[in-house]
């Protein structure tokens, strides 16, 4: 108990408020509910071993929250065999489900250490669920939208470091470096040719000079110039341009720097600036142009990857996507929207290098299409994950063609790959890369893969090749890819034995039952102190996701949207959508968030969280996404039932 | 374990004779209730019928004559459990506040005991608080020196509320678990109310405050009680003798 005032003489509920108001969902009550609430609460203590409850004997008075302590529930059927449920400590609470069903206890509880409690009677707590929203929800595990953006913004704010050099670009860029390419125009030119120069040119302004010289800049013409001077107005537009620019045009030196020219903007109001380099105007800088500078902006990336005319220029930029990346999150974008961007902007550079390398070596002897497998193929890629791709190109007329080929794809193939890695895309380990010549292949080859995998499926060569059905086309003849879908799904649906398999390895996959301390428990009782965030986490959803859209024909690859296509189909319900996308969706955010910390501190990016540094509300969820995966496991489990 | 013996003077006339006399003066309505109580007090109930007033005092210092009680804290266990509808918690203004000043050690401020109520305000309800529990404390002796002098003063007698002291009930805990062959390794730590707190991982509240350390002996009272109960003890008596002497069932 802390109170910093002296002066105030504390009443007992003290310890029971300032406990229960860093606990949900006590925290969202105002304080002087707690305060009443602490006021009929009694404090217990349980030594270690002590039975609390028994599941279908014990009657429930009160609500238990662990002040200090902890317990494990379990079950045990009539053999004396045991089944742990559960493993709770500080904070959690003990009885909520028996007190809301009016039912007995449910689980049997035992203390695994000294255990201090709060007790909360039956009424009071009945009453707050009654009353309280925010209770209702949590108690009956649906989240409010309020309590799921109160977890986003813990994870943002708790976990994105502030830094430094941020806004750097400002101070480093000078306007000479992000004036546009000078466009200027007569003053006597009519105001129609000039706005059909700026529709030629693409640009929202022009700098208008004097009918005898040129380099003598009179003032400035822009788009809301012509918006509310001219058409607005009504205004004849065969008047000379001079009858509406707005004149003489502010300037700045070319080597001033990006934050004084925005100073500049601000302080008069003027969007457009005239750049002025040894007394000449060279270009008009824009507030649009300095915004972009600031180098989270995907935008700015994006139109920067698409004007690099060398494959080495791409580096820097690719290197560049966590920036943008770390900007999202800031500004409150969810893992569903942020893995999107990744891959809109991955696929960008990979855009840019093929056709770049295409330049460099010549066309390619036949179509092809560059792959894209695993999390690139479903669009869910975190930061720098794994290299995973391939190539299928069109089946050659015969062999000499077919030689030709392999040669030129194998080459392409490992000039793109080591470009890639330079890039910051590691080599996948495990040689799933277009270099290994046997993921370079003819599409009849490919479809005899899939043939192979579906028909005859090996348990442990199915392991190794789910993530080829999650491939999308990254690059190329998008057509061969798609025909290659189209045949996959044809086959898979027939194939229940296949789709056995796949569920099994998916339920292959153990759900972690609690976090208890700073301990990952599993269901063997086994604690560990590390929690593997995407193959416990987020793998289980993704398989899910798969193994339906198999099951059911549906193209997508990206694991929300398969949900979606599902959930739209009646194939699965909405409470399963709800649960499962809200659940995967969190789950993919702390991934991020941890991959972003990592490669702020310099680490390279894992996927190994540590309970420990997860506060309660992040438990408390990741509890619930475990629960989530076995409702998971559950329905796969009664689709493809065990032996 | 302190239990303080109890002298009623016989009768009404008896009474009547005292009251005449100045230095006889009948005890307070509140302490001959309280003295009632205890009349028959029996120590062989099981622990949850008890209830259980657990206390601290903070005093100006240790000086019988001359030292004063300027704060009073204390919580009510109830069935074994810290029932948080009913505490207590008062500032004493003393009647040497100069002296006080000068050797305030506490977190209280000079200016919280000028405008506290007086002892003889304080007292009579803290034993209308008090009651018929037990009164529990850490080194509960001392506590109950204070507030018998007090008692004395204010109205008229002693206090009959029988005494647990959780600094004897933690020597007899540690007696039982290093077992009876090493009584003399006992003193290894302190048995402060800090220093066992801390040894059995309690939930630490601030000291030198009389209601925190009261619920911190509450916690520790809670504790011990509860850990000698499983071990098998279940009245009030086998808690004393456990204090003496050690007989835990573990």
């Amino acid at each position: 108990m802390s109170l910093e005032h002296d002066d105030v003489h504390r009443v007992a509920p003290d310890v029971v408020v300032s406990f229960l108001e860093a606990v949900l969902p006590f925290s969202t009550l105002e304080r002087t509910t707690l305060t009443e609430i602490a006021r009929h609460c009694r404090i217990d203590f349980f030594p270690k071993g002590t039975r609390l409850l028994t599941a279908g004997e014990t009657e429930l008075t009160h609500l238990f929250i662990i002040q200090q302590g902890g317990v494990k529930a379990f079950l045990e059927d009539d053999q004396g065999e045991v089944t742990l449920k559960d493993f709770r400590g500080e904070g959690a609470y003990i009885g909520a489900l028996g007190l809301i069903r009016g039912t007995r206890a449910n689980l049997n509880i035992e203390m695994v250490e000294d255990t201090f409690c709060f007790l909360l009677p039956r009424e009071i707590f009945l009453g707050l669920l009654k009353e309280q929203p925010a209770f209702t929800q949590y108690y009956l595990k649906s989240f409010s939208e309020k309590v799921v953006s109160t977890a986003y913004r813990e994870l943002r704010h708790h976990k994105v470091s502030r830094r430094n050099h941020e806004d750097l670009y400002l101070f480093t860029i000078r306007a000479g470096e992000v004036v546009k390419t000078l466009r200027k125009v007569p003053a006597d030119m009519t105001i129609q040719a000039a706005a059909a120069q700026m529709a030629r040119y693409r640009v929202g302004s022009l700098l208008i000079h004097s009918e005898q010289d040129p380099e003598e800049i009179q003032g400035i013409i822009t788009d809301r110039d012509l918006r509310s001077k001219v058409v607005a107005a009504g205004l004849d537009y065969t008047l000379p341009v001079r009858e509406i620019m707005v004149g003489p045009v502010q300037r700045v030196l070319s080597q001033t720097v990006c934050f004084d020219v925005l100073l500049k903007m601000m302080s008069t109001g003027i969007h457009h600036l005239a750049v002025e380099q040894g007394g000449r105007v060279i270009g008009v800088i824009t507030s649009h142009d300095v915004m972009l500078l600031q180098g989270h902006s995907p935008y700015y990336l994006f139109k920067e990857i698409r004007s690099q005319a060398s494959i080495v220029d791409l580096y820097p930029l690719a290197q560049k996507i966590p920036d943008v990346v770390r900007g999202l999150i800031k500004e409150g974008a969810k893992a569903g929207n942020i893995t999107q961007m990744i891959a809109i902007l991955n696929d960008h550079i990979l855009d840019r290098m093929l056709t770049l390398l295409e330049q460099e070596m010549g066309p390619p002897p036949l179509p092809y299409c560059w792959l894209l497998m695993g999390s690139e193929g479903r669009r869910e890629q975190t930061f720098k994950t794994d290299q995973d791709n391939a190539i299928v190109y069109a089946d050659p007329g015969n062999e000499a063609e077919g030689e030709v080929a392999a040669r030129y794809f194998k080459e392409f193939a490992d000039q793109a790959i080591n470009h890639l890695v330079n890039c910051g895309y590691p080599l996948c380990p495990g040689e799933i890369m277009a270099r290994n010549p046997r993921w370079c292949q003819p599409l009849a080859v490919w479809k005899s893969y899939f043939d192979h995998w579906i028909n005859a499926p090996e348990p442990e060569e199915l392991l190794h090749a789910t993530i080829f059905f999650d491939f999308r086309a990254g690059y190329g003849t998008v057509a061969l890819a798609e025909e290659l879908r189209d045949h996959l799904t044809v086959k898979a649906l027939r194939q229940e034995i296949f789709l056995l398999h796949l569920a099994r390895q998916c339920m292959g996959t153990r759900v972690p039952l609690s976090i208890f301390k700073n301990f990952i428990v599993g269901k063997d009782g086994k604690h560990k102190n590390r929690l593997d965030i995407k193959s416990q986490g987020v793998t289980p959803f993704t398989n899910f996701a798969r193994i339906l859209a198999l099951k059911h024909g549906i193209k997508e690859t990206n694991t929300l949207a398969r949900l979606k296509v599902l959930v739209d189909g009646g194939q699965i319900t909405d409470e399963i959508w709800t649960l499962a996308h809200e659940a995967y969706e969190l789950q993919m955010q702390q991934r991020l968030i941890h991959q972003l910390q990592q490669i702020e501190e310099g680490t390279h990016p894992d996927n190994y969280i540590d309970p420990a540094h997860l506060s309660e509300l992040e438990r408390r969820m990741l509890k619930d996404a475990f629960a989530v995966i076995e409702r998971l496991y559950g329905l796969l489990g009664s689709m493809y039932p065990a032996g | 374990m302190v239990c303080w013996a109890v002298c009623i003077p016989p009768g009404d006339r008896m009474a009547s004779i005292l009251n005449k006399l100045p230095w006889f003066k009948a005890p307070h309505p509140l302490i001959a209730r309280n003295r009632e109580a205890f009349d028959r007090f029996d120590q062989s109930r099981p622990l949850d019928e008890y209830t259980f007033v657990v206390c601290d005092t903070e005093l100006t210092g240790l000086n019988r004559r001359r030292d004063e009680i300027i704060s009073i804290g204390a919580v009510m266990i109830r069935n074994l459990q810290i029932d948080l509808s009913t505490s207590f918690h008062s500032y004493i203004r003393p009647d040497n506040l100069e002296h006080t000043r000068a050797t305030l050690v506490h977190r209280i401020t000079p200016e919280q005991l000028e405008v506290a109520p007086p002892l003889n305000e304080v007292l009579p309800a803290f034993v209308e608080f008090l009651g018929t529990s037990l009164l529990v404390g850490h080194h509960v002796a001392l506590d109950m020196t204070f507030l018998n002098q007090a008692a004395k003063r204010v109205l008229g007698a002693t206090l009959a509320n029988p005494g647990v002291d959780t600094m004897r009930m933690a020597q007899g805990y540690r007696r039982v678990l290093l077992g009876q062959y090493h009584q003399q390794g006992e003193s290894q730590t302190g048995y402060s109310l800090e220093a066992l707190s801390r040894e059995y991982r309690l939930p630490l509240f601030r000291s030198h405050d009389a209601f925190e350390d009261a619920m911190q002996t509450a916690y520790l009272f809670l504790f011990l009680l509860k850990k000698f109960r499983k071990g098998g003890l279940l009245t009030l008596k086998d808690i004393y003798q456990a204090g003496r002497v050690g007989s835990l069932r573990y």
